[in-house]
């Protein structure tokens, strides 16, 4: 593990706390965009598959503390979603922004899809039209992507700048 | 009579003369004779007085207008300062008043039931994932607060405490799929369990008895049955009757009177009379 779970764990509680007690007060479209899953799927996009998993399990775990879920569900269900989309990403063209909203969209669809089943599983089994509810988020997450993006990309690029040889 | 005596008595006349006509004039204006007259002569002059005035206002205002404008912007800057100001009292007010209603909601409840020992709660989070349905509330286990404990807002049944931390607890809502509680309808007083069938969809009560004709608007309230809740905190209305006669027992939806989303404050039954079943599970 490297320096980032360092920068990880005070990131996460502190976006738990504002998932919890602020974003939950202010739905989009009927849902809540879930920033944890956000962020973890960003920071993987920026920096590989590899710390993109560790964040997401992170913010799985800061998640369910704020939930009544049996802790680590939402760490399956984030891991899945982030590292499903980042599988593919060699595969998709080198357009930073529409890619990034396609991988929101979809990271979105299979972590839902992954939670519901973890939930099933735990007994919290979420009815169909309670899913079918929750598909704005594709759209909202898709949208909501672009400023973490660009406000983590460039918080990445000032902490450490690109290596240019001459 | 020399020339001097002569010009001073034309002076002497045409005085006289210029006297008697000012007051004739003045006799016939004041006696209405002249206002034909009058009016043919003032009509071009106030015309023309109109047009002069209305160029020397203008030259006035442009002349005095630096000095009104420079007062009036003073004027709406302090203007604006006291609508700022009165607005933020007024948005107090309205947060104070709707407080107030909550609280004063709150004290009727316990008063119906003074039996009960509550402690308040503020709602301080939801649930982070998006499919369940719980709240996290301001009090835990230094508070008294403990596992299974019913919660309670103005209106009805909230849930029942799922997790509880030394300063905190999770509820989860009657509405998620994890709750199931003993409940009796107001009128047939039929009795059920009510289960949540989480977000998007309205909880049920299931085993319900066919002997029993259920209507859609009755009360529902929970029966105290399993003594984990008290008897008739009220938990919604039957908005739908599922019956089959070829099922032994019918089901009922039921919306619940309390809105989880706008809850602020919330009660937690510590403690309430309930019947005492230990002595059935004593030895003989």
């Amino acid at each position: 593990m490297g320096n980032h779970v360092y920068v990880a764990l005070p990131v996460m509680a502190m976006l738990a706390i504002l998932q919890s007690s602020v974003l939950s007060r202010f739905p989009v479209l009927g849902v809540v965009p879930q920033l944890l899953f956000l962020v973890a799927l960003v920071w993987g996009i920026a920096r590989g598959i590899e710390e993109g998993l560790i964040w997401a399990f992170i913010a799985g775990l800061f998640a369910d503390l704020f939930s009544i879920a049996p802790l680590g569900v939402s760490s399956l269900a984030f891991m899945a979603g982030v590292g499903g989309p980042l599988l593919l990403q060699r595969a998709l063209p080198p357009r930073r922004l529409p890619v990034a909203m396609f991988m929101a969209m979809l990271g979105t669809l299979v972590y839902l899809a992954v939670y519901a089943v973890a939930l099933r599983l735990f007994g919290f089994g979420a009815s169909l039209s309670g899913l079918t509810e929750l598909l704005p988020l594709l759209a909202v997450h898709a949208v909501l992507i672009l400023p973490i993006y660009l406000l983590m990309d460039s918080m990445l690029r000032a902490l450490r700048p690109r290596r240019v040889e001459f | 009579m020399n020339l001097g005596q002569t010009q001073q008595r034309i002076r002497w006349i045409t005085l006289a003369i210029l006297v008697g006509s000012a007051i004739l004039l003045t006799v016939l204006d004041s006696t209405g004779a002249l206002s034909g007259v009058m009016g043919f002569v003032r009509d071009p002059l106030t015309y023309i007085s109109s047009w002069t005035s209305a160029r020397t206002d203008s030259v006035a205002d442009i002349v005095a207008g630096p000095r009104n404008l420079e007062t009036a912007l003073q004027e709406i800057d302090r203007l604006r300062t006291e609508n700022d100001t009165l607005r933020k009292e007024n948005e107090q007010l309205l947060e104070d008043a709707g407080e107030a209603q909550i609280l004063r909601q709150m004290f009727d409840r316990a008063a119906e039931t003074p039996e009960y020992r509550r402690i308040t709660a503020d709602v301080i989070g939801q649930d982070t994932n998006p499919a369940i349905q719980s709240i996290l509330i301001n009090k835990g286990y230094d508070d008294g607060v403990r596992v299974g404990m019913p919660i309670e807002a103005a209106r009805g049944l909230v849930g029942q405490v799922y997790r509880v931390t030394n300063n905190a607890a999770q509820v989860a809502l009657l509405t998620e799929t994890a709750s199931a509680i003993p409940v009796r309808l107001g009128s047939t007083r039929a009795t059920g369990m009510l289960r949540g069938a989480g977000r998007g969809a309205l909880p049920t009560i299931d085993w319900i008895d066919l002997q029993y004709d259920v209507q859609v608007g009755e009360l529902v309230t929970t029966s105290g049955l399993g003594g984990k809740f008290p008897e008739n905190l009220v938990i919604g209305r039957v908005v739908n009757v599922e019956r089959n006669e070829a099922e032994l027992f019918q089901q009922a939806t039921v919306q619940p009177a309390v809105d989880f989303n706008a809850i602020e404050i919330v009660f937690v039954v510590t403690e309430f009379n309930t019947d005492n079943t230990e002595i059935f599970s004593e030895g003989p």
